[in-house]
């Protein structure tokens, strides 16, 4: 088994921010979350960071490996070391770091729950479904019925909240306020979902300001970083064009 | 809860490290260093033009000035900057109103190579004639 | 409860639009200018004479005008957006408006000035 050397951003409250560097004992077709959690049970258990599916759908673990936003749990070693330099870890940018490889995302859910795409503890009590009844029909071979207003609870499809487009955006790096490559797709996202004109309006209004999609610098790096295909660039510009042609429109008194 | 966080400065200039980004990002620290350049040569420009205001003979010397091969030189490189700047604005301005943004790589690739073969031939008209 | 920040509509801005349409505009009105004063003008540059002819022109005059307020817009513009990633305040991004705002006036008089002191 190679010995695979990493170098991983520590920072603790009231200590300056370092790099560790420890080697663990792990095959190459393993993960790379793999080798993060050797590291915190084999050399620092004090090493903090999240992690939970193993499989890119929950989002928990994304952090930069070589300076670039990843998936760790998807991400097979020997994609990204090269067999001798030290494997670097870094907390996701952007953000606050909290301690080591996690930080603060609570600005992010605020985005998207500002765009009315997240589903909160309230939400949940009143889902009409449980895993059970999916299972149950699935053992029947019974078709399961969906409730009509199920649309309520359904999140946008692909998009795993882990905050990689929101790590890999310049203008995240620059400005707080910014909606973010996230918050924007969740706009246009929710704006499609609904044929409703005030929430429409209300949707779009919160795209069209300065801190919306006319703060996007076009880097396109939220597409290319995204793990899940969402292309948030894509949405950002969508909306664009949306709110150019509604000015078009309201100027020529339509 | 205790936080670690950038300092502004650092975060403002965060755009400037294109290193693992990839083309679009490319493009975008390429249209901030082109457009920081035009800005102070605008302002250089228009200081120059004050020379006109003096009479012939301060305005004529500086085009004998400007005709030798180091202005000449600089001349190319401005000119590098506004094909780049320019040639590269069209391309966000046609992705950032939702057209093309799925080939914003192909299109950005075009036009630079549009941009080198117009900065070439003009690179030989200039130091022609 | 935490105020969520983000659910609060802003005002709509138009400064993206406007660097796209004076950008756009300088495409052409910058293209026209250049090709005019190095390649068109014999030996690439014009002198004092050949420059007062050239813009004793009106329709070169007001082309030139164009372009002035153009490039002005789109070069302040751009200068603001660099500064606003500098995590300004609410107060503050208004304060950089105005002072661009008057810089962009006082570029625009000057280049005026200059040229009709020199057409005249």
């Amino acid at each position: 088994m190679p010995k695979v050397p990493l170098q991983i951003f520590r920072y603790k409250a009231g200590e300056p921010s370092r790099y560790d560097t420890c080697t663990v004992d792990i095959p190459d077709s393993a993960h790379v979350i793999d080798a993060i959690d050797a590291a915190w049970a084999v050399h620092d258990p004090s090493l903090t960071f999240r992690r939970a599916c193993h499989h890119s759908s929950c989002g928990s673990c994304a952090i930069r490996i070589n300076g670039v936003e990843k998936l760790p749990c998807v991400t097979k070693l020997s994609d990204v070391w090269d067999g001798r330099t030290p494997l670097r870890l870094d907390p996701l940018r952007n953000f606050p770091v909290v301690s080591d490889l996690v930080v603060d995302i609570s600005s992010f859910f605020q985005r998207m729950s500002a765009a009315d795409m997240a589903i909160t503890c309230e939400a949940e009590a009143f889902l009409p479904f449980t895993v059970d009844s999916f299972a149950v029909a699935a053992l029947e071979r019974k078709a399961v019925e969906l409730p009509e207003d199920f649309s309520r609870f359904n999140r946008f499809e692909q998009c795993i909240e882990c905050g990689i487009c929101m790590s890999a955006c310049p203008t995240m790096a620059a400005d707080d306020r910014f909606l973010g490559p996230a918050g924007l797709a969740a706009i246009y996202q929710a704006r499609h979902k609904t044929d409703d004109p005030k929430k429409v309006e209300h949707l779009l209004g919160l795209a069209d300001g300065e801190h919306g999609v006319w703060r996007c610098h076009s880097a396109f790096e939220c597409t290319e970083a995204c793990p899940q295909a969402v292309d948030p660039a894509g949405k950002i510009m969508a909306l664009r064009r949306e709110l150019i042609a509604r000015r078009f429109s309201k100027m020529w008194g339509k | 809860m205790a936080i670690l966080d950038s300092r502004r400065v650092s975060r403002a200039g965060r755009w400037v490290d294109v290193r693992h980004r990839r083309l679009g990002m490319w493009a975008y620290a390429l249209n901030r260093i082109t457009g920081i350049g035009l800005v102070v040569y605008l302002y250089l420009h228009l200081c120059i033009l004050s020379l006109l205001t003096r009479g012939q003979s301060a305005w004529d010397s500086f085009v004998s000035l400007a005709r030798s091969p180091f202005y000449l030189a600089l001349d190319v490189i401005l000119l590098a900057g506004i094909l780049i700047h320019g040639l590269n604005g069209l391309r966000i301005a046609l992705t950032g109103c939702g057209i093309g943004a799925g080939a914003q790589k192909a299109i950005f690739t075009m036009l630079m190579i549009v941009s080198a073969i117009a900065l070439a031939v003009a690179a030989l008209k200039i130091f022609h004639i | 409860m935490i105020e969520n920040p983000f659910t609060e509509e802003p005002k709509p801005t138009s400064a993206w639009l406007w660097q796209v349409f004076t950008g756009v505009g300088l495409v052409i009105l910058l293209g026209l200018h250049f090709i005019a004063n190095h390649f068109v003008a014999k030996g690439g540059l014009r002198d004092f004479a050949e420059v007062v002819a050239y813009l004793r022109n009106p329709v070169i005059l007001c082309l030139e005008v164009l372009f002035l307020l153009c490039v002005t817009t789109h070069a302040l513009l751009g200068v603001r957006a660099i500064l606003l990633d500098f995590g300004l305040s609410e107060q503050t991004e208004r304060r950089l408006d105005r002072v661009l705002k008057v810089v962009g006036a006082l570029t625009v008089v000057y280049g005026l000035a200059v040229t009709f002191m020199v057409i005249r």
